[in-house]
């Protein structure tokens, strides 16, 4: 067994070329689940029952099973479904890379609304009030007290959920994607050299990770000068 | 007098007025009427309700029963009648509650840009005219956790008045104040109750209440016990409770 | 419905595997978590840099990496430790289900690592100063005093881990160990039904990921019995 530094090198920027993959995969994923995200929050705590419910229903489900899983009931199972072969949306559910988006998304925006919730919760109350008895309609409360500064609260839990949804990207791998993981994968079934393929592609998304935590480090030290918990 | 008068001179109206918390009777038959200008202080012993009732005058709180009428809108599940009573009532909070990511001079914009529609540079001045009757017009840029407590609570001030409103409720606002802070607070409000502003005043200052109040009432157990103008109230406590109160409260 | 029929039993040996490989991953990330808390927690330099190195490997890598690297790693090196015994011998690998409980434990570890060092710091130290004013030792404080108020500090985050750690599991089919997700994909092989066969391991799951929710807040109940208000 040696180290061979020759296929590293010539590996790496293999790769590299997935990079694209995996940042489409991020960051498409995440703005979509934050949108989501916010939608899943505002029905949560709409007060109504029956917006209320089936949401909770929702993010219990997909918290409580593996991405994995959900990856392959979109990509594998629903084809299995006429209504979805003829549905609207199979020209992205024909495609891996629509499917990944799909399941990324849909997992994603339902923890991202948990953290949403934590941030909205962790609202001291005596600012809406304060809200109130200024004359502020709910909406404006919401607008301009409540989320900016459930905003500030949440960054850190958001940034943590970010490093997790880019850990997931990798998974889009299992479905024929050749994101740096799937393209890192192939090159080890070639040259069945996993210590030097793997560990060099674990340093870039470390340094992947590493880059996210830093960015949300400077976003948090900017906004949250004068909001403390 | 015909009743209709009795009403348009009262601005606050409270008629048996009850209000519970689940089981718990937190206000049991209020009466209470405060005219246009009148100084209103109210004292009594943690517990006893007093928040619960000037948060019910601006719908802070939801009364259960009894009637509360405020600037000629009774209070009512309309939503359109609590925003407006609400934008005419200033509240100012013990815990200030500045909203902290927000600049002082952004603080005091808000609600007149949103709520009255005036446009960014009027409510900027109307801004800074009130910063300057508190006193800190040179903070306006800064950020509330960059003040001290008195100053917040001061900026606290200014942001009810920029609404120009008819009436001020203060829910201790000196209580959270170390000690030196408290008579820059009491002085504004003081000035503020000279230029003829309706205010009640939940508070335990009671040197504030000699010299600033109409009448002073004291609550216990969700009730009020006695009503009376200072020198009355101090000199001459009707009930046992008052007096107790009263023994405990200026022994310190 | 009907197309899951002849599996059930498949099935039940798939969730077998999966409790296996929770318990035996459980065990061990608490394990590593202890660990890696005390060396960051310990004055040594070197066992702060090694603990430190392992949070950030771990916490910031993709998981199923982490995974292929151990299991294909391993077996490389074991078949080239192998061959210096026997040339003949072609390959060896560590069968999947240590690998993927080591690869998980690991991962889980990394986070059990700050939720450990958290509670530990997160005892408030009067508690202990009292404690050792009273003349108690050392040991009985820590024994009588900070594990039970660690314990209660790390629990709700620790309940996060566990639900990680299940949901992970599914990641060993990759490698061939045949759980639920594994017996999943040879029973689509022969009835041609992914939908149904994946939304039973879905299924599956959400009973393990509920039963671990409710345990854990019997748990937070039990651990916080002292704190209730009596009426
Ligand atoms: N949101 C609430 N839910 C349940 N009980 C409440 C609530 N708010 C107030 N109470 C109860 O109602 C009673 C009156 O409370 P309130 O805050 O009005 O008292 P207070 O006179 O302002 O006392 P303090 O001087 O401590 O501020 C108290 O017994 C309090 O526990
Ligand atoms: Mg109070």
């Amino acid at each position: 067994m040696s180290f061979d530094i020759a296929l590293i090198i010539d590996s790496i920027p293999k790769m590299l070329m997935g990079i694209g993959l995996t940042f489409q995969l991020l960051f498409l994923s995440l703005a979509l689940g934050t949108a989501l995200g916010v939608m899943l929050l505002i029905l949560r705590i709409s007060g109504r029952w029956y917006l209320s419910w089936p949401t909770m229903i929702y993010i219990y489900i997909f918290r409580g099973t593996p991405i994995l899983v959900q990856i392959f009931i979109i990509y594998y199972g629903l084809p299995q479904l006429e209504f979805v072969r003829d549905g609207i949306f199979w020209p992205i559910l024909r495609e891996p890379f629509g499917c990944a988006i799909v399941a990324l998304t849909l997992n994603t925006g339902a923890y991202l609304s948990e953290i949403f919730r934590g941030g909205v919760l962790g609202v001291d109350r005596g600012l809406k009030e304060a809200g109130s008895a200024l004359g502020l309609s709910v909406t404006d409360r919401f607008i301009y007290i409540t989320a900016p500064i459930a905003i500030r609260l949440c960054l850190p839990a958001y940034s943590n959920d970010v490093v997790s949804l880019m850990k997931s990207t990798a998974l889009a791998s299992t479905i024929t994607l050749l994101d740096m993981m799937g393209i890192a994968r192939t090159i080890v079934a070639e040259t069945y050299a996993p210590y030097e393929v793997f560990i060099s592609v674990m340093v870039i998304y470390l340094i992947i990770t590493w880059a996210i935590q830093r960015t949300f480090g400077w976003i948090e030290k900017r906004m949250s000068r004068h909001v403390r918990q | 007098m015909s009743d209709s008068d009795v009403m348009s001179e009262n601005i606050i109206q409270l008629e048996n007025v009850d209000k519970f918390f689940g089981d718990f009777q937190a206000l049991k038959n209020i009466n209470l009427s405060v005219k246009k200008g009148e100084r209103i202080v109210v004292c009594g012993p943690s517990g006893s309700g007093k928040s619960t009732m000037i948060r019910c005058i601006n719908r802070l709180e939801e009364h259960n029963a009894g009637k509360i009428v405020v600037n000629g809108h009774e209070l009512t599940s309309d939503v359109k009648d609590i925003d407006a009573v609400r934008s005419e009532v200033g509240m100012v909070f013990q815990s200030f509650n500045l909203f902290p990511h927000l600049s002082i001079v952004k603080n005091l914009m808000l609600a007149p840009q949103l709520v009255r529609k005036v446009s960014k540079a009027e409510a900027r001045d109307v801004a800074m005219k009130y910063l300057e009757r508190v006193k800190i017009p040179e903070q306006a840029d800064k950020y509330p956790s960059q003040l001290s407590g008195g100053q917040q609570q001061r900026v606290a001030i200014a942001r009810a008045l920029c609404m120009n409103p008819k009436v001020m409720l203060f829910d201790e606002p000196t209580s959270a104040l170390d000690p030196e802070m408290i008579s820059e607070v009491l002085d504004v409000m003081t000035d503020l109750a000279k230029e003829g502003m309706t205010m009640i005043v939940v508070t335990h200052e009671m040197g504030f209440a000699r010299s600033v109040a109409d009448s002073v009432v004291f609550m216990d157990e969700g009730e009020i016990v006695e009503m009376n103008p200072p020198q009355e109230f101090f000199e001459n406590p009707k009930s046992e409770r008052t007096k107790l109160f009263l023994s405990q409260i200026l022994t310190h | 419905m009907e197309a899951i029929t002849g599996w059930w039993d498949d099935f039940f040996w798939g969730s077998l595997v999966v409790v296996e490989l929770f318990f035996v991953a459980l065990f061990l990330t608490i394990l590593f978590g202890l660990i890696g808390a005390g060396s960051k927690l310990s004055g040594n330099k070197t066992a702060k840099a090694i603990a430190n190195g392992y949070t950030i490997i771990f916490r910031g890598t993709p998981e199923i990496l982490v995974l292929l690297l151990f299991y294909f790693g391993s077996a490389i090196t074991m078949t080239a430790i192998a061959q210096i015994f026997d040339p003949t011998i072609k390959f060896v690998d560590i069968p999947p289900f240590w690998a993927g409980s080591l690869a998980i434990a690991l991962i889980i570890g990394s986070y059990a690592t700050e939720t450990f060092r958290g509670a530990f710091l997160g005892v408030d130290p009067g508690q202990i100063e009292a404690s050792r004013a009273l003349g108690v030792s050392n040991l009985q404080t820590f024994i009588y005093v900070r594990i039970p108020a660690m314990w209660r500090l790390a629990l709700p985050p620790f309940g996060n881990h566990m639900l990680s750690l299940i949901k992970d599991t599914a990641l060993v089919a990759i490698i061939g160990l045949e759980e639920t997700l594994f017996v999943a994909e040879q029973a689509i092989g022969t009835t041609g039904k992914p939908f149904t066969m994946y939304i039973l391991v879905g299924a599956i799951y959400l009973g393990f990921s509920t039963i671990i929710t409710l345990s854990v807040m019997r748990l937070e109940k039990y651990a916080n019995k002292h704190l209730e208000v009596t009426r």
